[in-house]
């Protein structure tokens, strides 16, 4: 009797201590995520424009997301980065799939191979941006220079005023970018495999595509919904390398939603609008995130059972 | 905080008044000479410099932000040429008529962009203009037309020149002063009153021109609409380039036969009209402001004071080129051997300033005119449709703002 008291009352002190052991973490959280998060939506439902003080900062309900749901720019903006999302996620898969499986098969200097494929990973996304920004130079760039030797083109073209050109750029500083970090997860997920299952494989007759096909795609699904899900939510969070590349041009013709949120917000300081911008770009990312997370639950408990 | 080191220790119990001035260069080493014989000629205000940044997004944030919490300092203020509107109307800056300027002294032009509502807010400290680079061994005079200009910049590229003309189109403010000339050459205006009516027959033209200068008779290069100051600068420099539009800056630098290999074959004028217009050389700078909440406003003003008298102007001249606010000065031969630019041409192109539209919610209409301005010339709409959507977004956000056409607040 006298022990269970004693045990009982240890056990809720413990307890006591565990809550004021985690506070400061807690805390924490709420502070550093919960609240900004708190005032952009509250910021989102209110008038707040830093340059027109005259106007006070009157509650305005769905105003500001109606007038976003209104706004052509938004809406192109969104586009753009949905277009730059599909397009470089996909070549990224394909191609860090591709670099993925070479480094698995290298034999010799794997390691070597390995740190060389992670240099452009290791480059902060401005300096490559104004190194490609540089090559794509249409006076002085080496892209040209190149494009010109080879007969590929007679005039000099000046890609960033090009609506359709100025991707080009944009996509294949991206691609060179973030290309290794996608093959050194599958890298991961191919060393993963066990070597057993190929023998299987050979001795009941699979060819190499059959392998592929049947061996290690399906066992590096895994590995490949999760660079989908990083690249893809990396990608729609596009900002730095679209402002020093592009700066959103020609016009707003490359412009993403971070890029216009970050005018909104800082440029132009409407508090208001850009929350309630950034609020959007948050729950779109949030339900792609959530969707991924399900398709990428499923099949790692697939892969268990 | 940067106390502006002077000979002796200020007096105790002395005003203290600060400034975040730009401190950098030439600029910063003229704004501190001025400051300490200030102080020297005033023991009883200490002025304090202040460390801010120099490019004019980041200050103008910071601005922003300092006077959004109602902060008493920095008690004088920096002020853009294109900002005094906007600090006027959220009440951040004094009006000045308590302390008597002598707003005749200065070219009316640079003291009507910093009025609002009839009111004066800050003091032009110095000025800055756009302005035509000829090149004086491919062509005997200035163009005195727009016709003659695209004709000679044509004649230029015929015998072998990279670029006829050159200026700053890309998406920025630059590409907004440049199509500011353009239109003024035409007879247009961006705004009157509170109404958008850069959509009309000379916007029209304007734009349509400087579309036809890249893609018709190709006297413009298409890489100009990535290109600021800069770069047009580095064009004009080479030796590739009959005409350049820019600000004074290159002036002294592209007269060094050290780095230019342009040096003593190069002049100035101003941006050339058509027929139904008048040249036009948009307005750019320096004001001095105070902030309303200042604790001190008497003494901030004795330093606004000081540093905008002639003799401050005039040194300022010498050190870093820039243009004088004060019309007397012109007429001053100690002008003459201070500025690099020869002053009757510096004085015919400031008397054909014209200030951006002065409104408090200038750099959003900016905005949306830089983003369609580029969008025609990168031929992604046609000139007419596109002043028309820049039209009607401009108007709606005057409209939001309070300030369109018969509100209270358009009256300017």
């Amino acid at each position: 009797m006298h022990s269970t008291d004693l045990r009982r009352g240890l056990e809720r002190r413990e307890a006591r201590l565990a809550w004021w052991l985690v506070t400061p973490a807690v805390g924490t959280i709420l502070l550093v995520a919960l609240f900004p998060l708190a005032w952009t939506l509250w910021e989102s439902v209110h008038l707040h424009d830093l340059r027109m003080p005259w106007l006070g900062r009157p509650f305005v309900g769905a105003g500001n997301y109606a007038e976003a749901l209104g706004d052509p720019r938004f809406w192109s903006a969104l586009g753009h980065t949905g277009f730059f999302t599909g397009i470089s996620v996909t070549i990224e898969l394909g191609l860090g799939l591709v670099l993925a499986l070479a480094m698995n098969r290298a034999t010799r200097g794997r390691t070597l191979i390995r740190a060389a494929v992670l240099v452009p990973w290791a480059i902060p996304t401005v300096v490559s941006a104004l190194l490609w920004r540089f090559m794509f130079d249409d006076q002085a760039g080496i892209v040209n220079v190149v494009l010109g030797t080879i007969g590929l083109t007679h005039e000099a073209i000046v890609w960033f005023i090009r609506p359709d050109l100025a991707w080009v750029p944009v996509i294949v500083s991206d691609v060179w970018k973030t290309t290794p970090f996608v093959a050194l997860l599958l890298l991961a997920g191919l060393q993963n495999i066990d070597a057993g299952l190929y023998e299987a494989a050979r001795i009941d007759g699979a060819s190499t595509w059959q392998q592929f096909r049947h061996v290690t795609l399906p066992l590096l699904k895994p590995a490949l919904l999760v660079a989908l899900v990083f690249r893809t939510l990396d990608s729609f969070r596009v900002f730095d390398l679209i402002y020093v590349l592009t700066g959103g041009g020609p016009g707003t013709s490359t412009e993403p939603i971070a890029l216009y949120t970050f005018n909104s917000l800082l440029q132009n300081l409407r508090f208001g609008y850009g929350s309630a911008l950034s609020v959007i770009t948050f729950g779109v990312s949030f339900v792609l995130a959530a969707t991924y997370l399900r398709l990428l639950g499923r099949d790692l408990t697939e892969a268990k059972s | 905080m940067l106390a502006a080191s002077c000979g002796q220790a200020p007096p105790s119990g002395a005003t203290v008044v600060t400034f975040p001035g730009s401190m950098l260069g030439g600029e910063g080493a003229v704004l501190r000479a001025q400051l300490q014989r200030f102080m020297r000629e005033h023991p009883n205000i200490r002025v304090v410099q202040r460390d801010t940044p120099d490019a004019a997004d980041q200050r103008h944030q910071l601005y922003v932000q300092w006077l959004n919490a109602e902060a008493s300092e920095p008690d004088i203020l920096q002020l853009d040429a294109i900002w005094t509107p906007e600090f006027a109307a959220a009440g951040w800056i004094l009006p000045l008529e308590r302390f008597n300027p002598d707003t005749n002294a200065f070219f009316p032009v640079t003291i009507e962009a910093n009025r609002w509502q009839r009111r004066l807010f800050a003091i032009p400290w110095f000025a800055d203009v756009g302005m035509l680079y000829w090149r004086t061994d491919l062509m005997p005079r200035a163009p005195t037309s727009l016709g003659e200009l695209e004709q000679e910049a044509a004649r230029a590229k015929a015998r072998g020149l990279r670029f006829g003309l050159v200026w700053s189109g890309a998406r920025y403010e630059g590409l907004v002063t440049v199509f500011l000339e353009y239109l003024g050459a035409y007879g247009g205006q961006i705004l009157e009153g509170g109404k958008v009516v850069v959509s009309s027959p000379a916007g029209l033209q304007a734009l349509t021109t400087m579309q036809d200068e890249i893609y018709r008779s190709g006297i413009v290069p298409s890489s100009v609409l990535t290109w600021h100051e800069e770069e047009t600068r580095f064009a004009f420099q080479n030796g590739d380039a009959a005409f350049m539009r820019n600000w004074p800056y290159p002036y002294p630098i592209m007269g060094d036969g050290a780095v230019s290999r342009v040096a003593g074959r190069f002049a100035v004028a101003p941006m050339p009209a058509a027929s139904n217009g008048a040249p036009t050389a948009a307005l750019g700078g320096a004001q001095l402001a105070i902030n309303a909440r200042s604790e001190n406003p008497a003494a901030a003003w004795a330093v606004v004071d000081y540093l905008t008298r002639p003799e401050q102007m005039l040194e300022r001249a010498r050190v870093t080129g820039q243009f004088p606010t004060r019309r007397a000065l012109y007429d001053d031969p100690a002008l003459a051997k201070s500025l690099s630019v020869p002053v009757a041409q510096a004085r015919e192109i400031i008397e054909h300033a014209v200030p951006r539209p002065v409104t408090p919610v200038y750099t959003e209409l900016s905005e949306i005119l830089q983003v369609q301005l580029h969008r025609v010339l990168t031929r992604q709409i046609d000139p007419a449709r596109g002043l028309a959507r820049a039209a009607a977004e401009m108007q709606a956000l005057l409209n939001r703002a309070g300030l369109g056409p018969g509100t209270p607040l358009a009256q300017h």
